[in-house]
């Protein structure tokens, strides 16, 4: 009886989660965003989420001018879905809404060929693809076991060390993309103006000031202070009241 | 007779051997302000005189030679002196040195003089002289409008020359004051008027000499240097020309304002804004675009504008902070401003120039613009509304457009839209665990492993039961025999092929435990077999009964009871010798 009332309970859950959706997408036809945006953030709020819900969520917010909150849900898109074309797209045009210009210092060296490499799929896929390549190399081998053809057994007995090769690298590949998504902390500054100073003390001389919708990078919390780095290189503190982080 | 000549001769000699050169000063005490008069008197015709150095001293008059000589009842008397007039420069013990003269070949000097000079002594009034004096009728005075204002609030100082009875020739200035800490700006005064005012609880006449503004920059005590003039002034005298008009005497005096003092303000800490630059008055401020909807190349001007009074000359205006897909340029700094005795009035203004990048809307944030009220004490924030700059074409700002040769054709794509939501979407449970680290990746992934050598003993499992020929005929049998059996009771209504089924049953039960072939089937071998593998006789006949009468059932009429009791029977048969071989 009792799990009876839990899948009653979840599937209510789901139902309305759904529906919340759905009365967003109305609401965002009829031009009426910020209503819109109440309902997709109902949705959050059930502890639901999706890249697409995300991307709505964002272009509500960037028909509402608010261009902090937009770039912020794009950003949540697309940490779920990297590669998810509209939200690129699309973040795009709320980034020109933003007041500060940083350039994009692009990275070079060993490190960012190896990541060029890793980051064509999100960790989570290498996983299923490790999972994918043990049960190939299993089967490889029962195929190797069991044939009775000496070319057959050889060119199955050569492929189940090719495949080992290709797991080792998948795994790897999911661990060094894991920690790459532990370690990069991609913030939005949400603050009207946020003085970045060189110390993380407020008598400290204020090196430069930021707008809403720059987007940063957080190394470390000191007190009431992070660490910053701009997409071009420079660094900073900030109050942490200023910036939202976006895995959080 | 010869007494006279002895005694003149004496005299003689005493003239000629006493020759006699000192220095005289007509005091040695005096006021700074006197003078001095020395005289190096000698009763020979010295040459060569040279003068002491007078340290201390000014020269005013001088050196005058003069030289006397007489003859009184016979006698000659010979007098030289040099005359100086002096005037102190300097209070304190000061001394005259020696002069030096040279008679015959022979240096004479004079023996050094001590002066005191003391402060400066009033000077007697001559009792004829009925002269006005200037010290009683002439002051100059400056009148500050606020001695305790806030920073940045404007006060004056009016410098006026009052006088009373006297004429003035001209001045000149000696001492202009340094407005140290303070914004100053003078106002011109074409032409000195005269004009009458009480001073002093009298009469006086006055002329207002400069006016000038001043802003505080800085709280605390802030000191005014006073302001000094040389004043020509005419004084009239009780004599009279020929025509019976005053005689004037020209005189100069020397004026000043003392300094004054200014204790100047902060301005409040409390509710002070954040962007307050320093503004006190009373503003109006105002954001104006030119134009807000636009095509792509056009320009639009942005201008931010302060009216009022206050210091306009002295905060600086907003920045609009517009997003970086409008290019925006340097401001052109206006400034309209006045200053009349009451303050800076006017407008300033920044004008930016704004040109689009790229098609869309974009928003420029409301301004704030804060100041000091004066009047009321407090601080005041104005806000400009919020400007929507619309551009209407243009590229996107991802459109690496090139212009192309065909023209008429309306070409489509190649060109990024915002794009529309997705109507269409998965949820998941946002604090669902990632897949990646958990145990269920790692099960995954070691279970291929783990069934590795499951499989390499399974197959060795397999290989040793295919090998194993006499066993797998007995299992097969045993099979069999639980088929028909079990078909047999599917029949159990059908009386042949329920028999035909428990048959084959009771037949495939003996391949299976007697270990022989259908062809060594007789009645007689079975028995001979079961009793040799010390089976019960009782239920091998039974057994054999059964099979028999099986043979015959299948034929005669029966009853579903005896098949049924032929059913339990066969099975309970085979239970039996099952247990028993």
């Amino acid at each position: 009886m009792k799990n009876v009332f839990y899948i009653l309970l979840l599937i209510s859950q789901v139902f309305y989660a759904q529906t919340g959706f759905e009365e967003g997408n109305n609401l965002y036809q009829n031009a009426k965003y910020a209503e819109a945006a109440k309902a997709y953030e109902s949705v959050l709020e059930a502890k639901k989420q999706s890249a697409e819900l995300y991307f709505n969520l964002g272009n509500c917010y960037y028909k509402l001018h608010q261009t902090a909150p937009a770039i912020y849900n794009y950003e949540k898109a697309l940490v779920l879905d990297p590669t998810n074309k509209e939200a690129l797209n699309n973040i795009k045009f709320a980034q020109k809404q933003t007041i500060d210009e940083i350039k994009v210092v692009p990275k070079v060296g060993f490190a960012k060929l190896l990541r060029d490499f890793t980051g064509i799929y999100p960790f989570e896929t290498w996983a299923w693809i490790s999972i994918g390549l043990a049960f190939l190399f299993l089967s490889f081998f029962v195929a190797y076991y069991f044939y009775q053809t000496v070319t057959i057994k050889r060119i199955f007995f050569f492929g189940m060390f090719v495949i080992l090769l290709l797991l080792v690298m998948s795994i790897s590949a999911a661990f060094f993309e894991k920690s790459h998504f532990d370690n990069e902390r991609p913030a939005i500054v949400f603050a009207e103006s946020a003085d970045v100073r060189s110390e993380p003390q407020n008598a400290s001389a204020a090196i430069f000031v930021l707008h809403p919708g720059t987007k940063v990078y957080v190394f470390e919390t000191v007190g009431n202070w992070k660490k910053i780095e701009l997409t071009d290189g420079t660094e900073g503190w900030i109050d942490k009241q200023a910036i939202k982080e976006v895995k959080d | 007779m010869k007494r006279y000549l002895i005694l003149f001769l004496l005299c003689f000699q005493g003239l000629l051997a006493q020759v006699q050169f000192e220095a005289k000063v007509s005091k040695t005490t005096l006021g700074l302000n006197e003078r001095l008069r020395v005289d190096f008197v000698m009763n020979i015709d010295g040459d060569n005189f040279v003068q002491p150095s007078f340290d201390g001293f000014r020269i005013i008059a001088g050196p005058s030679q003069q030289v006397s000589q007489s003859w009184i009842n016979g006698k000659t008397s010979f007098e030289k002196s040099y005359s100086y007039f002096l005037l102190p420069n300097q209070k304190g013990n000061l001394v005259i040195k020696q002069a030096m003269i040279e008679y015959n070949g022979q240096i004479y000097k004079t023996q050094p003089i001590r002066i005191n000079v003391t402060a400066a002594t009033e000077q007697p009034r001559d009792p004829n002289d009925s002269q006005v004096s200037a010290d009683d009728n002439l002051y100059l005075v400056a009148d500050i409008s606020n001695t305790n204002p806030y920073i940045n609030q404007p006060i004056t100082v009016v410098y006026k020359l009052y006088f009373n009875n006297i004429g003035i020739r001209g001045f000149e200035k000696v001492n202009d004051p340094k407005y140290n800490d303070f914004w100053n700006q003078n106002i011109d005064i074409p032409k000195l008027v005269p004009e009458e005012g009480m001073f002093k609880g009298e009469q006086y006449r006055y002329v207002v000499l400069r006016k000038t503004v001043l802003y505080p920059q800085k709280s605390g005590k802030l000191v005014i240097e006073p302001l000094s003039l040389d004043i020509g002034v005419q004084l009239p005298t009780n004599r009279r020309n020929m025509f019976g008009e005053v005689i004037l005497v020209d005189d100069n005096k020397r004026v000043s304002a003392g300094a004054k003092t200014i204790n100047v303000k902060p301005l409040p800490e409390a509710g002070k804004p954040v962007d307050f630059t320093g503004a006190v008055g009373t503003f109006d401020f105002k954001a104006i675009p030119s134009k807000t909807t636009l095509k792509n190349g056009e320009s639009l001007d942005l201008v931010l504008s302060v009216a009022g009074t206050g210091n306009l000359k002295l905060f600086t205006l907003p920045k609009p902070e517009v997003p970086n897909a409008l290019e925006m340029y340097d401001p052109v700094h206006d400034e309209k401003v006045t200053t009349p005795l009451s303050g800076m009035t006017g407008k300033i203004s920044d004008s930016y120039t704004i040109i689009p990048q790229y098609k869309g809307d974009y928003i420029i944030k409301p301004m704030h613009f804060s100041y000091f009220d004066l009047a009321t004490g407090t601080y005041k924030t104005i806000s400009s509304k919020e400007i929507k700059i619309s551009v209407l074409d243009g590229p996107t700002q991802t459109a690496t457009a090139t212009a192309t040769a065909s023209t008429g054709k309306n070409k489509i794509g190649g060109v990024e839209q915002f794009q529309y939501i997705d109507l269409r979407t998965k949820l998941t449970a946002s604090n669902e665990p990632a897949f990646f680290g958990s145990n269920k990746f790692y099960g995954l992934l070691l279970l291929p492993f783990l069934l590795l050598p499951i499989i390499v003993l399974f197959k060795k499992k397999k290989e040793a039961i295919d090998s194993d020929v006499f066993g797998n005929r007995i299992k097969m049998n045993n099979r069999l025999a639980k088929k028909y059996l079990s078909e047999a009771k599917k029949q159990i209504n059908n009386k042949e092929p329920f028999y035909v089924a428990l048959e084959k049953a009771m037949h495939n039960f003996l391949k299976a435990k007697l270990h022989i072939e259908t062809s060594e089937m007789s009645k007689d071998n079975i028995r001979e077999l079961l009793l040799s593998k010390k089976a019960n006789p009782e239920a091998v006949n039974d057994f054999i009964a059964l099979t028999e009468n099986c043979e015959i059932a299948r034929y005669a009429p029966s009853s579903s009871a005896t098949i049924q009791h032929d059913f339990d029977k066969a099975v309970l048969i085979i239970s039996e010798l099952e247990k028993q071989i």
